[in-house]
């Protein structure tokens, strides 16, 4: 060995530094395998070239090759890493994923590109993991809470929100939504949009660009602004579970102009249609889009006897008395949990007829009567109402000019009432003496939990002690929640530190 | 608890949360109201404060005094108390914008319905004026219209436009307080929507300061919780570790007095060991001694024994010698014993060959026998069969022969009856009858009839009532029957059917079973059935004992003490009987009959007695039903057993009437008859002779006639002939031919 070293060495002075340096490892190279294999492709012209020695040849070989700097096992790749990046690269034109073993897919995901069109990913792949990399690459804030957690679910429904809100009747191809309805059927469970764009008038074709400017232009003459009508989308969503709509235009800056903000009787009829025919619908929104008593009785009456409906919110409309009787109507007839009719224009009669409904429901959990006039009237029907009712749990009736009648006659209904667990009064003229009777009714009640009476003339004092009487039935709630066995006993151990405070 | 004084030294961490409510809309707002409000805040801010403070306080306190319970359960509590009334506060806080908000609105609202509806007064108001004011101009037109004269109509046009340029003055006076009051409007709308956007910023900035509060105050409770934890846990430790060290020592200190316990007893155990050493080493010396002593003792009994055992080594050698010859000799025995047991053994074997021989000779012969023993089984079967057939037969046969001599006899007899019937009648003329013999309406071999068996008895007679025949047994002379025919058919069956129910325990259970779907009738007969069988009742006799027992039984309760003597002597003169009866079986066969005899007598004897009190058995009461059979099973059982073997000829005919019926049938016509018949005989002998002469007689006359006809015809053959009118003279004119 040491011969040949340093024949080579002397035959081949350029690479006489190198073959020192492999003096030291020649012990650990005695396999041949090596050698063997990248023999032909590593070293073909100077084998060729050290020929006029042939009994050195082969030992000059393997020296050779041994000092291949760039020689690894590594280099190759594995034959299904090849694989996975040639699907990879061609996923768009074949996509191939529940034929691959698990570990095989999961690198496919990882490396394929968030601007895969829909139609190849949509129903394809369900991995978390891509979708969240789609959502983070599209939006910079992603609360996936407000979507149950999904990715997939999050991303088709803002998608969706997203073409919703720039979709202008008459410009916009309606194929545009519907194309993207078998893509996303299966994934949108809830369709918020909070502005729907007027058709475009004349002016406005000259320059589409700019929706929102353009609309504004349009004279008053024009009767018609309908907005997109949901039906087709609404049917074709199979898990479609909430529905949150603003007829609203944002942004639209210095071209305001009233007929922006109309919420037309033809969209009216077709929501209404719409939601009838939704059976899996559980949460219907309508806020902010002057609704008036003869559109909400319009909605309203698509709803009656809905299967599954929980929540109706009509908050911040123009809703008034005849509406609400309608929304009276629609408790006693649809398994409603929550009624939201916060900023109408509900008076006395509206409240009655509500409070009458009431009287006899046992599924409405929440009822938010929140900047409506209802006054003593109203408030006192409703205060009768929860004498019988055994179902309603928060009860919002802030900024209603309610006095002190309405107290005393809610006093005596926390006296009685057992279900009740938030009141809110705030805003109103309860007065003095109106606070002590409720401090009075307060004193018999153990359930309440939040009793809002801020800004209601009401004597300091009482309702500190109120508060005191609150915190009493809150530390009761929880210790009920922790261990309902030993209920009683911590009651009594309890005792004594609240008499302390 | 609250003095007004105390609202200075709040503590520093309290001043936080009061800045920030000092921050809230009051600071900002017009409202009176809201200030009010958010001053009352924060006054029941500073008491939540204080409360608190008092509260924490007293849970030190209490914490201090109650060591027992944990101090990080403590520190959590507090700390979620804490953090609770935080969160409350901070919502409170924050919601309070809103709240603010809403009243405001609501005021708002109010002044715009007040203003509106000023306004529209106003208006109305101002419609109505403007009207009037119209009113009067278009009834001025017309006065305008009447007045002719230029410098009127222009007066009055010039009032006119001035009224005109009045009312428009008016209107557009409204129309710019209009558009003033909507510029004010558009004005404290854009001082609203700033005023909206300072409280939304505020509200950010609220929410913002809250978010960093409620991280910051949940970090430091986190803080003081852990903090509480690693205390509680160091406690816990150096408790531990103290008592770990007590420990220790408390182990360390007993080590060591066990130490010192055993160094003691070690020394105390080497001092015994001493002394005991000593004591042994003693003990050893003597014991030495004395083993010593012994060992020479020993010694010279050893010498002793070598003398001895050279002495009886001599003798054994001798003996040795004495041995070996007998030895030869014996040898010398065994050969001539064993010789001898050869030749034994030759003829055991040939004794055994031979007995071998004679075994297999005997088995051949036995075979062969009982072959023959088969064989002759066999044919004995067959004879018997073919005797039994014979004896079939030849009874046949014997009933035949007996019948046809009977019919022949009989036909004889008739004959005899017919010829002295006609004597009597067409000869003497006198009146006949027939005679009448009992062997004339015999049938057939005269035999005893046989006896029946107690179960066809009892099945007949059930029949019998069945039929409801109430007669008598007379008067069917032979099915019912010799013996008791003193009790009635009823009785007997009521007697049957009263031990039916009663002593069903004789009866095996499964045939109960079995007999349950049959009728009555039959059941009761099976059920007799089985019950006789079990008291070994077999025969007829048997059975009317048994019967005419119960009715004596019945009669021995009821009837006077006489009655019951004689039962008793009856059954005395029974035992007596059956004492003197040794064991011939003549003796037995009479006895049998005398108690046949006997009883006969004595149902005769229960004959009159039934005649006096009326028969019924549901007098004997069902109780007594029990006894009345153990009663009669011990009397029945002595002479059950000597009864067997005279069974055995009860197939033998009996022929002693035989020749008597035939003498009998022989002496049919007696002799009276005869000698009458015999003179008879003589007489008509006589008689006879008589009409034979005269037969004789008769026939000579009869000959005669013939003769003559013969020879008339032979005339007439004559004379019709034609010979006689070719002669002359014909014969038939000489003779006169009577003519027929």
């Amino acid at each position: 060995m040491q011969d040949t070293v340093t024949t080579s060495a002397l035959l081949d002075p350029s690479h006489s530094s190198v073959s020192t340096q492999d003096k030291s490892s020649t012990g650990g190279h005695t396999s041949s395998t090596g050698p063997q294999l990248s023999k032909p492709s590593i070293t073909p012209v100077p084998a060729k070239s050290r020929n006029p020695h042939p009994g050195a040849n082969f030992h000059r070989m393997r020296r050779i090759i041994a000092e291949d700097p760039e020689w690894s096992l590594a280099i190759v790749p594995l034959l299904t890493e090849l694989c996975i990046q040639h699907i990879i690269r061609n996923f768009q034109k074949n996509p191939i994923l529940k034929q691959m073993l698990p570990e095989h897919q999961q690198k496919v995901l990882n490396h394929l590109s968030p601007d895969l069109p829909l139609a190849v990913t949509a129903n394809l792949i369900d991995n978390e993991n891509y979708w969240l990399r789609c959502c983070m690459q599209r939006w910079p804030v992603c609360h996936v809470a407000h979507h149950g957690g999904s990715w997939k679910r999050m991303f088709f429904e803002r998608h969706l929100e997203n073409l919703l809100k720039h979709f202008i009747p008459g410009t916009t191809d309606p194929a545009v939504i519907l194309d993207l309805l078998p893509l996303c059927r299966n994934y949108v469970r809830r369709v918020h949009v909070d502005q729907f764009l007027p058709p475009v008038r004349l002016p406005a074709q000259l320059r589409p660009g700019d929706q929102s400017d353009s609309g504004s232009e349009g004279e008053m003459e024009e009767p018609t602004v309908d907005h997109y009508q949901l039906g087709d989308l609404v049917a074709g969503l199979s898990h479609l579970e909430e529905l949150d709509l603003v007829y609203d235009v944002k942004d639209c800056g210095m071209n305001f102009e009233w007929n922006l903000f109309l919420f037309t009787y033809r969209d009216c009829h077709s929501l209404a249609a719409a939601i009838k025919a939704c059976h899996t619908l559980k949460i219907f929104k309508l806020t902010r889009s002057k609704v008036d008593d003869d559109k909400a009785r319009i909605i309203i009456r698509s709803l009656l006897d809905h299967p599954v409906l929980e929540e109706l919110d009509l908050s911040h409309n123009l809703i008034g008395d005849r509406g609400a009787r309608g929304a009276a109507k629609l408790l006693s007839h649809s398994r409603l949990r929550v009624l939201n009719l916060a900023n109408n224009q509900v008076r006395a009669p509206g409240a009655q007829s509500l409070a009458h409904a009431l009287a006899h429901n046992t599924n409405l959990i929440s009822l938010n009567l929140r900047l409506n006039c209802i006054e003593d009237e109203g408030g006192q029907a409703l205060a009768h109402a929860l004498q019988t009712n055994k179902c309603l749990t928060t009860l919002h009736l802030g900024g209603n000019e309610l006095s002190e009648p309405t107290a005393t006659l809610l006093s005596q209904v926390l006296a009685i009432n057992t279900t009740l667990t938030s009141i809110n009064l705030s805003c109103n003229h309860i007065g003095l003496d109106g606070g002590k009777q409720l401090l009075e009714g307060m004193s018999d009640n153990k359930t309440l939990l939040e009793f809002d009476l801020r800004l209601s003339d009401v004597a300091q004092e009482s309702e500190y002690l109120i508060g005191q009487a609150l915190y009493a039935n809150r530390e009761a709630a929880r210790q009920r929640a922790l261990n309902p066995s030993h209920f009683m006993s911590t009651i009594t151990a309890n005792g004594p530190e609240n008499s302390v405070g | 608890m609250n003095p007004p004084g105390s609202l200075a030294d709040v503590d520093p961490n309290l001043d936080e949360h009061l800045s920030t409510q000092i921050l809230a809309p009051s600071v900002h707002s017009d409202n009176p109201q809201e200030r009010i409000q958010a001053r009352r805040l924060r006054i029941a801010a500073r008491l939540e404060a204080r409360r608190r403070e008092a509260l924490g306080e007293y849970l030190d306190g209490k914490k201090e005094s109650e060591e027992d319970q944990s101090k990080s359960y403590k520190q959590k509590e507090e700390s979620r108390l804490k953090l609770a009334k935080l969160l409350l506060c901070g919502t409170e806080l924050v919601t309070n914008i809103q709240v603010a908000i809403d009243t405001r609105e609501i005021h708002r609202r109010v002044e715009e319905e007040e203003i509106k509806r000023q306004r529209i007064e106003k208006l109305e108001n101002e419609v109505k004026t403007s009207q009037d004011k119209f009113d009067e101009i278009t009834s001025k037109w017309e006065e305008g219209k009447q007045k002719r004269i230029p410098q009127e109509l222009w007066e009055m046009l010039n009032t006119q436009q001035l009224h005109c340029a009045g009312l428009l003055e008016d209107k557009n006076k409204l129309i710019s307080e209009l558009q003033q009051e909507l510029k004010t409007k558009d004005d404290q709308y854009v001082k609203d929507l700033k005023k909206q956007s300072d409280d939304i910023c505020l509200l950010l900035e609220r929410m913002e300061q809250q978010v960093k509060s409620v991280m910051k105050a949940f970090r430091e409770e986190l803080y003081h919780i852990e903090k509480a934890f690693e205390v509680e846990r160091q406690e816990l430790l150096a408790s531990n570790k103290k008592k770990w060290e007590r420990a220790l020592q408390a182990h360390n200190a007993k080590e060591l007095e066990y130490l010192t316990n055993r160094m003691k007893k070690v020394e105390d155990y080497e001092k015994q060991l001493n002394r005991q050493r000593i004591r042994d080493c003693e003990e050893y010396n003597t014991i030495k001694i004395k083993l010593e002593q012994d060992v020479q003792i020993l010694e010279q009994q050893l010498q002793q024994r070598k003398a001895i055992y050279q002495l009886n080594q001599e003798k054994l050698e001798y003996n040795l010698q004495v041995l070996k010859k007998r030895d030869e000799e014996s040898t010398v025995i065994k050969s001539q014993q064993k010789r001898k047991i050869n030749r034994l053994r030759d003829t055991l074997n040939n004794l055994r060959s031979k007995y071998a021989k004679q075994i297999k000779q005997f088995q051949e012969e036995n075979q062969s026998l009982t072959l023959d023993y088969q064989s002759l089984v066999l044919q004995f079967k067959e004879l018997q069969k073919a005797m039994r057939h014979f004896a079939l037969i030849d009874d046949k046969k014997f009933r035949e022969i007996w019948l046809m001599n009977e019919e022949e006899a009989k036909d004889l007899i008739t004959r005899a009856f017919d010829v002295d019937r006609i004597i009597h009648t067409h000869h003497l003329g006198l009146p006949w009858t027939a005679p009448d013999f009992w062997f004339l309406k015999n049938v057939g071999p005269i035999s005893q009839q046989p006896q029946k068996s107690a179960t066809q008895i009892v099945e007949e007679m059930l029949m019998h009532t069945e039929e409801e025949e109430a007669e008598e047994a007379a008067s069917e002379p032979e099915s019912y029957l010799d013996l008791p025919k003193q009790i009635s058919e009823k009785t007997t069956k009521r007697i049957l059917m009263l031990l039916c129910d009663e002593s069903g325990f004789l009866v095996e259970s499964k045939l109960l079973s079995l007999l349950l779907p049959l009728e009555q009738n039959e059941c009761y007969l099976l059920r007799l059935d089985a019950i006789f069988s079990a008291l070994g009742i077999e025969s007829e006799d048997d059975l009317y004992k048994l019967v005419n027992f119960f009715l004596k039984y019945r009669a021995h309760r009821l009837s006077s003490s006489l009655q019951i003597k004689s039962c008793s002597q009856a059954s005395m003169e029974k035992a007596s009987m059956e004492e003197t009866s040794t064991g011939s079986e003549l003796e037995l066969a009479e006895q049998t009959e005398m108690e046949g005899e006997k009883e006969e007598s004595l149902v005769e004897g229960e004959k009159e007695e039934e005649e006096e009190t009326p028969p019924s058995p549901w007098v004997i009461h069902p109780n007594d039903v029990v006894k009345i059979l153990e009663a009669f099973v011990m009397g029945l059982k002595k002479p059950r057993d000597s009864r067997a073997p005279p069974r055995v000829q009860k197939n033998v005919r009996n022929n002693s009437k035989d020749s008597e019926y035939w003498q009998a049938l022989t002496t049919v016509i007696p002799s009276s008859k005869q000698n009458l018949w015999d003179a008879l005989y003589t007489a008509l002998e006589k008689y006879h002779i008589v009409l034979t002469q005269r037969a004789k007689l008769l026939q000579e006359n009869s000959s005669l006639e013939q003769q003559n006809t013969e020879l008339q015809v032979l005339l007439q053959q004559y004379l019709n002939s034609k010979i006689n009118s070719e002669l002359q003279v014909p014969p038939t004119q000489v003779l006169r031919v009577p003519k027929k």
